[in-house]
């Protein structure tokens, strides 16, 4: 893939749950190295568009490519494609029953087939990236919030990912927590990783976002660099959204 | 009407001799049923109608009739059927014993399923979710995530039914085993006393029930170490 | 299957009998279940200790035991006591109805206690402090709170409790009740057809089982209508 050709590309995608129509006309393009925020009020199909791309949602209509492959029932290698589509959950989603370490090593052992060593040499340096190697042995319950989500981040970044996604990644977490989380994030993207990011958190938006997005009812009502973005929306709806949120 | 102490104690030690019989029928039909069981809940969970139907018609069923009526419809009814008398099961059919493990496991196998099954119904989604985002496949994902958490969430409710399972194992003495409770009724029978014989068949069971329950409690503490928030056990 | 014919009488009143004994138990499960719940509940120590005795031991003891116990015992008390008032009573005992009866309602009224207690404590506190607030007596609050949210929670297990004291009735039978299962056993002494005729108790108790638990869903989809999202 080279720097120019599309990572994600997604063509008049639409989604629907029985009658409600979640995803109407959806088109977007994400290159290698784009930060990508996504906002908008809830239920205006943000976290649905994002679940589409690494199919944890099927689209019903329009054509979602990742790279050259195109995201199908036909599919053969679903699973492929996952590796490197890292997300990141709104309620982190650790592996209860594991510790932190083999929540990390899981995946790349099952996954990529990386042998004991080497999968726990890479879990460590992600632990490390993330700030909490000495948890690598305690189980997700006796971490807080905000460490259980940055090992999340760590887990999905252990599978090397081409692009990761974030689903919301603050919303669940006590205020105090919220930017030890966002910290990891800056830091990923001034590495250079690709990311789309459904959040509420406008100064994230505003300090590293290439592109936001604003989304509702199921539309992308507008899109633009940070900076016209917040100083001169253009739309009726994201002018709305945008002083509601920004108010105090 | 007076209360026969030393009834007790000569009655206790030939009750005792039950136990044996009781215990082999309890963990016979117990290992046995588990294993239906699994067998049944992997059915019920393919999403496969052809696999899940059956297993739900034979669920009903078996949750729907009294377990005396299946132990009867074994032991009475099947020697009846000439393919069974002619079959290679026969030995076990013909012998009151295998008959109660038959009739048992069928029972505790529809019950213990279900149990499973709420187990696997009860596994967050997000953590299979979890999985899946990583690109982790349906059998990875049951195996290594499903399974540890279902096995813990299932656990409190298969306990009871192993004590649901302990009590059944008395109705063998209804096809003739001298397991405690036939040994006791015979007692009864002779001695005309079945406050002191009863009483005391009912106060050994509940000392094996109660540990049973603590069993299962240490195995409940064992497979539920990682929701600690301080590590202990 | 003609071989049942001339016993179709015997297994309908037999089906009587078991739907006479599910209810009598019933009612008496309802009651010794909010007994044991209420006695758990209060603050009184002793009560609770009694409580948790009564939940141990019929939840410890096979029922037929359970059964076996209250008939022959109850027996063997009645005759000693009607003894000191005529002597030459030679034996009085407690038709198996109600020893049945009493002993099934008894076994699942200690598990009935533990359903009731825990949908008791399930309604949450804050809604009967709203109702406290609103100015309702404890009383009323009691009343149009918690008593229809309590229904609600204990409704599931309830359920299999009801489903419990159908299937006990067949452990009647042993000592001598007229249902189904008995009705079988004398079929059985005159056509000497085991499997048709028990599978013929199996089938008429799958139909009780069968009524109560579409009874359950219906009473399920109707106290859980105000918390579907689309009606």
């Amino acid at each position: 893939m080279s720097a120019t050709h599309p990572l994600i590309r997604m063509r008049h995608v639409g989604k629907h749950f029985g009658t409600f129509k979640a995803l109407n006309d959806i088109n977007l393009e994400v290159t290698k190295g784009e930060r990508i925020v996504v906002c908008g009020p809830s239920g205006s199909g943000k976290s649905t568009m994002i679940r589409c791309i690494n199919r944890l949602e099927k689209h019903d209509e329009g054509q979602i490519f990742i790279g050259d492959i195109e995201l199908t029932d036909k599919l053969r290698d679903l699973n492929a494609v996952r590796r490197e589509v890292g997300m990141v959950f709104q309620s982190f989603n650790l592996f209860p029953h594991m510790t932190i370490l083999k929540n990390l090593m899981l995946a790349q052992k099952l996954v990529r087939k990386t042998p004991k060593a080497e999968a726990r040499e890479v879990a460590m340096h992600y632990l490390n990236r993330v700030k909490i190697p000495e948890q690598a042995d305690k189980y997700p319950i006796q971490l807080s919030g905000g460490q259980q989500q940055r090992v999340a981040i760590a887990r999905a970044l252990c599978m090397k990912p081409e692009v990761m996604l974030f689903d919301e990644p603050t919303s669940a977490l006590d205020p105090e927590m919220i930017n030890e989380v966002l910290d990891v994030m800056i830091g990923l993207a001034k590495d250079g990783m690709t990311m789309i990011c459904v959040t509420h958190e406008m100064g994230f938006a505003r300090s590293v976002a290439d592109r936001v997005i604003f989304m509702d009812a199921g539309e992308i009502v507008e899109q633009g660099t940070p900076d016209t973005f917040f100083s001169a929306p253009e739309n009726e709806r994201t002018k709305l959204f945008l002083s509601q949120i920004l108010s105090h | 009407m007076s209360f026969d102490v030393t009834l007790i104690f000569a009655a206790l030690p030939k009750i005792l001799m039950g136990i044996g019989l009781t215990f082999q029928l309890l963990i016979l039909s117990g290992v046995l049923g588990l294993a239906l069981a699994v067998v049944l809940m992997l059915m019920r969970v393919s999403g496969k109608w052809y696999l899940s139907w059956p297993a739900q018609v034979y669920i009903y069923v078996f949750r729907g009739t009294p377990i005396l009526v299946q132990i009867f419809i074994v032991y009475y009814g099947f020697p009846q059927l000439e393919f069974i008398r002619e079959g290679i099961l026969w030995p076990i059919f013909r012998d009151p014993f295998g008959c109660a493990i038959v009739a048992l496991t069928l029972n505790t196998g529809a019950y213990v399923s279900e149990i499973l099954r709420g187990g696997v119904l009860g596994v967050d989604r997000g953590i299979l979710e979890a999985g899946e985002a990583l690109g982790l496949n349906r059998r990875q994902r049951f195996t290594y995530l499903t399974t540890p958490i279902a096995a813990r969430l299932a656990l409190p409710a298969y306990g009871n039914d192993v004590i649901s399972l302990l009590k059944s194992t008395a109705l063998a003495s209804t096809i003739t085993l001298a397991d405690m409770t036939g040994i006791a009724r015979t007692i009864v029978a002779q001695t005309y006393a079945p406050y002191e014989i009863f009483i005391s068949l009912a106060i050994i069971y509940m000392i094996i029930t109660f540990f049973i329950q603590k069993l299962m409690a240490r195995v409940e503490r064992w497979l539920g170490r990682y929701t600690l928030r301080t590590g202990q056990t | 299957m003609d071989v049942l014919s001339g016993w179709w009488d015997d297994f309908f009143w037999g089906s009587v009998v078991v739907a006479q004994v599910f209810l009598a138990s019933l009612v008496l499960m309802v009651l010794f279940g909010l007994i044991g719940a209420a006695a758990k509940l209060s603050g009184s120590r002793i009560a609770h200790k009694i409580a948790n005795g009564y939940t141990i031991v019929f939840r410890g003891t096979p029922e037929i035991l359970v059964i076996l116990l209250l008939y022959f015992g109850s027996a063997i008390t009645l005759t000693a006591i009607a003894q000191l008032f005529k002597p030459d009573i030679k034996f009085l005992d407690v038709p198996p109805f109600w020893a049945g009866t009493i002993a099934i309602a008894l076994i699942v009224g200690g598990y009935a206690t533990e359903t009731f207690r825990g949908a008791f404590l399930g309604v949450k506190p804050g809604s009967i402090e709203a109702a406290q607030a609103l100015g309702m007596s404890g009383f009323q609050a009691f009343i149009y709170v918690r008593v229809p949210e309590m229904w609600r929670l204990a409704l599931p297990a309830f359920g299999n409790h009801m489903l419990s004291l159908i299937k006990n009735t067949a452990l009647i039978s042993i000592i001598g009740l007229n249902e189904t299962l008995f009705v079988a056993k004398q079929a059985i002494g005159t056509t000497g057809q085991p499997f048709i005729m028990y599978i013929m108790v199996g089938v008429i108790y799958l139909g009780f089982s069968s009524v109560i638990t579409l009874t359950v869903m219906a009473l399920e989809h109707y106290g859980n209508r105000h918390m579907r999202v689309t009606t």
